[in-house]
């Protein structure tokens, strides 16, 4: 985590070695962090189940017109999810959460992104329509980090991350590309895995679907007539200023960040510590701290690499 | 036997069926003295197995990741570092006959780099033996002597807190240091100590707090550590003590001086404390060195036989080899690698793991002969340090409050030219510096990784799941023998009586004596009893000696044997006499004496397994073969076989061997040699162990010393 005072560099977070690419900006909001990312308040913000006193800041308000993202990474299994050190989501939480949403009327589509080993197995329980789900890896294969920072000490950021990342970077503005340009822009011999994608709850065919549906887009936004006109007016010029792939979701209403920890294998250390080495523990190892840990962990780099990806949810079509 | 019991309740009124398990017990208990032959064998075996079971060491906290941060120490670090051992060794440093003017260097050095320095001062405490004072923990009211202001130690503390931190935690760097006879080597671990602080001031990674403890070794390393960390964890808020040492000049002398030229800075006179400690690392260079590569030797044993987390010892030789280069070293018993007989049982594994791979290509256990003589004298080393429960160094202190600790000692192959000195610099304190970084990424305390493990080399290890193996089988003839010996002494005596009585048998009066025999045991109990009892008593008896002025070792132990001998005949004769006019009636006395006894050692054995598993394991191999072969040697003369014979001298051999005096010099002559024993040995060594609270000490006394003496009541049993 940004914050963390592990970081060699407050407040910073790199997606490189080069430190180039600070994925820290200003405008980084993170709601759950630490010890609060638990597989209770995960499900809890998925379908909307909160305690009258969280605010709303803290849920995802979100409705039957509403697309998501829901980015994950950490320690993953077949068929869970590791949350902090003690406990984990399995596949079927995560299917009946959606479900729930489903019912609840919660999103119109939902993209589910997993960037851990084996993160095919988390979809396989999923049955609610207009779900789309990615992952980095198919069953007893293992997901890697892209490469160790050893300034930093942790590797910053993972192969499925890091190259999705890529991908936007490549984009400019005015690109339409399509979802199914994002799957098959990953390479199996870069990600040292082989991205799967379940799209049978999905109707709509890929090609057609812009990848700003899930991912910072221009919005068209409706205002209605008020006292505010001018205002509003303005701020969706500004939308429009400031859209850019990288730094998508700053002026989307929602944001939220699932941070995962990982955790409890035991595994072999690599005394080489080459990159995309041979094990999943090794990569985990170091995912660790790349990715959601603990309140402030340092090593959270990933995730926030990913924060531009995190969940998003977008009122397109009010 | 048994299975004519069986045969003969049976007979009696027809019963269901008896249970599987029911019938399993009654089956392992007629054929026990096989059983106990069997798992013997197989628990010794299994003993010897263990180096090749072991598994590799792995780090199993993914937190600590360590070297993937690469070194930040720079030459600049390294040439500060050498400032201050320049300082230290310059002979006008040392004109001071305390010391005071080197603990001053260091805290000035301290001060420079912006910690908080204080000093702790302190007196030392002579380890005494206290029978209440067993599993107690350390407790600071202990100080209430009067001291004498001349002998004092200070310990110079330096704190840095983590700019960023919470403070809640801590990580401690302490280096031993004599100011008044210091040796090159103690200068060079300050000095490596100091690189690495001054680098810990500029960093922005720190979450825990760093305590670099120069602990004042005049006093031994251990006693200094021990009464900071006591100050540290258990404060006192009316204290006796502060003022008594406020009132040497000396002292006062050294703080008046400090709050003179460095007013207004960091320096406290008062006691300081970060957070909760994480880890601690104590950090040593030897001296002298024969070897021909740089090594770095880890001491992980603390008292008890506990060890510090696996993970930590897995961190620093992980860094140390694949890092810096270092060669890691831990303890091994050296008389046991030129031992020919470990060198063909390694060989024999070794070709029996190649007949097996050639069998089945899957399986790979064998390890080479020479690993496996390596391995042994490894394994044996890690179980002689866990059974004494001496701790091995100055991290056993910090074991006591449930802080991992261990000892690095390196031993630079020597020589005085300053590259080697800024070399060695550089990569001791590269490594201390990779260490801490690596806790420093610990989120909670270690966990993750084993507590109970013994050692076969840096990087390997026997887990408690392995190692328990052994001793559950060497324990496990215990309960059945001793249940075969019962049933057969009150079957046999059945049997004999009801031969002489008259064919018409079961009377009222017979039921009755049969209720009475069913009993019998609890005088073979109350002989038990007794023993056990004057063996607590034995072990009292020191606390006492102990406080005989001017007493050498030698007469000391003597006494300890007469006053032994003395409260066992008095025992005997106010308490067993009844016993002796009951024996008339009893044949086979002895064998429920033996059951008895055979019960209390299974018991004994297995509550010391849980407190301290080295010492039962050794006390079982000693031990377990004495109880299950003990017989009267009058019924092996009579019977005049050769397997009576060779039963008699077992039992004579095992009966001198298993006296805990007589295995200690057996062991300590062949550690050392017989050359130089002394009755007063045995003596010091006890007072070591009550010295360091040693649950070992108590074994001996109420578990071993009985066990033995109730043998060899056994083997001159009148019968």
């Amino acid at each position: 985590m940004a914050c963390n005072t592990r970081n060699k560099y407050p407040a910073q977070v790199f997606n490189n070695e080069n430190h180039r690419l600070n994925l820290y900006g200003d405008n980084v909001e993170v709601d759950y962090r630490g010890y609060e990312v638990t597989v209770e308040n995960f499900l809890r913000v998925l379908t909307g189940r909160h305690e009258t006193a969280v605010p709303r800041s803290k849920r995802l308000l979100s409705d039957e017109g509403s697309h998501i993202l829901l980015y994950m990474t950490g320690h993953g299994g077949d068929e869970f999810l590791k949350f902090q050190d003690s406990e984990e989501l399995q596949s079927h939480d995560l299917a009946d959460a959606v479900k729930q949403m489903k019912e609840k009327h919660r999103f119109k589509e939902l993209l589910i992104m997993v960037d851990t080993c084996q993160a095919a197995t988390l979809f396989n329980q999923l049955q609610s329509p207009g779900v789309l789900a990615i992952g980095s890896s198919m069953k007893g294969e293992n997901s890697y980090s892209h490469h160790l920072d050893s300034d930093v000490g942790v590797s910053v950021v993972d192969r499925f991350t890091y190259y999705t990342l890529a991908f936007f970077e490549r984009l400019n503005i005015y690109d339409n590309a399509s979802l199914s340009s994002l799957f098959s822009s990953y390479n199996p011999s870069l990600l040292m895995s082989t991205a799967y994608y379940r799209k049978d709850l999905y109707k709509r065919r890929l090609e057609e679907v812009p990848v700003t549906n899930f991912f910072g887009s221009v919005m068209e936004t409706i205002h209605t007539d008020a006292a505010y006109k001018a205002l509003s007016r303005r701020n969706s010029g500004r939308f429009e200023d400031e859209m850019s792939l990288d730094q998508s979701v700053h002026h989307i209403e929602r944001r939220m960040l699932i941070k995962v920890n990982d955790g409890y294998e035991i595994h072999d250390i690599n005394p080489e510590g080459e990159e995309g080495a041979s094990k999943c523990p090794w990569s985990t190892f170091r995912n660790k701290f790349q990715k959601a840990e603990n309140v402030d962990s340092l090593v959270n780099y990933g995730l926030v690499a990913m924060i531009p990806l995190l969940v998003i949810s977008t009122w397109l079509v009010q | 036997m048994a299975e004519t019991k069986e045969k003969s309740l049976s007979d009696e009124k027809p019963k269901p069926r008896v249970r599987p398990i029911v019938r399993l017990g009654i089956f392992l208990i007629s054929h026990s003295f096989h059983v106990s032959v069997v798992c013997c064998t197989a628990g010794v075996l299994a003993l010897f197995l263990l180096p090749v079971l072991a598994k590799n060491t792995y780090i199993s906290e993914n937190a600590l990741m360590p070297g993937s941060a690469s070194p930040m120490l720079s030459n600049q670090h390294v040439s500060d570092g050498n400032r201050l051992v320049k300082d230290l060794t310059n002979p006008n440093s040392k004109s001071s006959e305390t010391g005071i003017e080197s603990h001053k260097i260091i805290a000035q050095y301290m001060l420079d780099l912006g910690a908080e320095v204080s000093f702790h001062k302190f007196h030392p405490q002579m380890n005494q033996f206290h029978p209440l004072h067993f599993f107690s923990s350390p407790d600071s009211g202990k100080i209430q002597e009067n001291y004498s202001c001349s002998s004092y130690g200070i310990n110079t503390v330096g704190i840095i807190r983590a700019p960023r931190g919470d403070g809640k935690e801590a990580i401690v760097l302490v280096t031993p240091y004599n100011a008044l006879k210091s040796g090159f080597g103690e200068a060079l671990s300050l000095g490596i100590a100091y690189s690495v602080f001054s680098l810990l001031t500029q960093v922005t990674w720190l979450a825990k707090d760093i305590i670099w403890l120069v602990a004042d070794s005049q006093y031994g390393e251990y006693a200094a550590v021990a009464a900071w960390l006591r100050e540290y964890q258990t404060p006192k808020f009316s204290s006796l003590s502060a003022p008594n040492a406020e009132m040497c000049p000396d002292v006062n002398n050294l703080f008046e001086l400090k709050g003179h030229s460095i007013s207004g800075s960091k320096f406290s006179n008062s006691f300081r404390r970060a957070g909760t400690m994480a880890a601690a690392l104590v950090l040593k260079v030897r001296d002298q060195n024969e070897q021909f590569e740089d090594t770095i030797s880890i001491y992980a044993e603390a008292s008890n036989g506990q060890m510090p987390n696996l993970d930590l010892i897995n961190v620093v030789n992980y860094l140390a080899v694949h890092r810096q280069g270092l060669r890691v070293n831990v303890e091994k018993l050296w008389s046991l690698l030129n031992s020919s007989w470990l060198k063909s049982l390694g060989e024999i594994f070794e070709s029996l793991a190649k007949v097996a791979k050639s069998l089945y290509p899957k399986w790979k256990f064998g390890i080479p002969a020479t690993e496996y003589v390596e391995g042994t004298a490894t394994l044996a080393s890690s179980l002689y340090y866990q059974a004494l429960g001496v701790p091995t160094g100055p991290h056993g202190a910090f074991r006591d409050y449930q802080v991992d600790a261990i000892t690095l000692e390196i031993s630079p192959k020597f020589s005085l030219d300053k590259v080697w000195r800024n070399d060695i610099l550089l990569r001791g304190g590269r490594l201390i510096e990779g260490v801490i970084r690596s806790v420093n990424n610990l989120l909670e305390k270690f966990h993750q990784s084993f507590f109970l493990y013994l050692l076969t080399s840096p990087s390997k290890f026997v887990s408690v799941g392995v190692y328990m193996i052994a001793f559950a089988l060497l324990i496990a003839p215990l309960p059945m023998v001793a249940a075969s010996l019962y049933v057969d002494a009150n079957s046999s005596s059945k049997r004999s009586k009801g031969d002489s009585s008259t064919p018409s048998a079961i009377t009222d009066t017979d039921e009755h004596s049969i209720a009475i025999r069913s009993w019998r045991w609890l005088n073979s109990a109350k002989l038990v009893f007794i023993v056990h009892l004057w063996g607590a008593i034995v072990s009292l008896l020191p606390y006492f000696i102990s406080q005989i002025p001017d007493c050498s070792p030698t007469t000391s132990f003597m006494i300890w044997v007469l006053l032994s001998i003395l409260s066992l005949l008095t025992l005997n004769s106010v308490l067993a006499s009844p016993l002796a006019c009951a024996k008339a009636t009893q044949e086979k006395e002895w064998a429920l004496v033996k059951s008895v006894t055979i019960s209390s050692v299974f018991i004994g054995l297995g509550l010391m397994s849980v407190i301290n598993f080295a010492t039962a394991e050794i006390g079982a191999l000693l031990m377990v073969p004495m109880c299950l072969l003990a017989q009267p040697l009058k019924l092996d003369v009579r019977a005049g076989t050769l397997r009576s014979f060779c039963r008699m001298i077992c039992n004579l051999v095992l009966g001198h061997i298993a006296f805990p005096p007589a295995a200690f010099f057996l062991l300590k002559g062949m550690l050392d040699g017989f050359g130089n024993a002394n009755v007063g040995d045995f003596w010091m060594w006890v007072e070591s162990l009550w010295a360091w609270n040693s649950a070992t000490y108590l074994f001996i006394g109420m578990v071993q010393l009985p066990c033995w003496v109730l043998c060899i009541s056994i083997l001159f049993h009148t019968c």
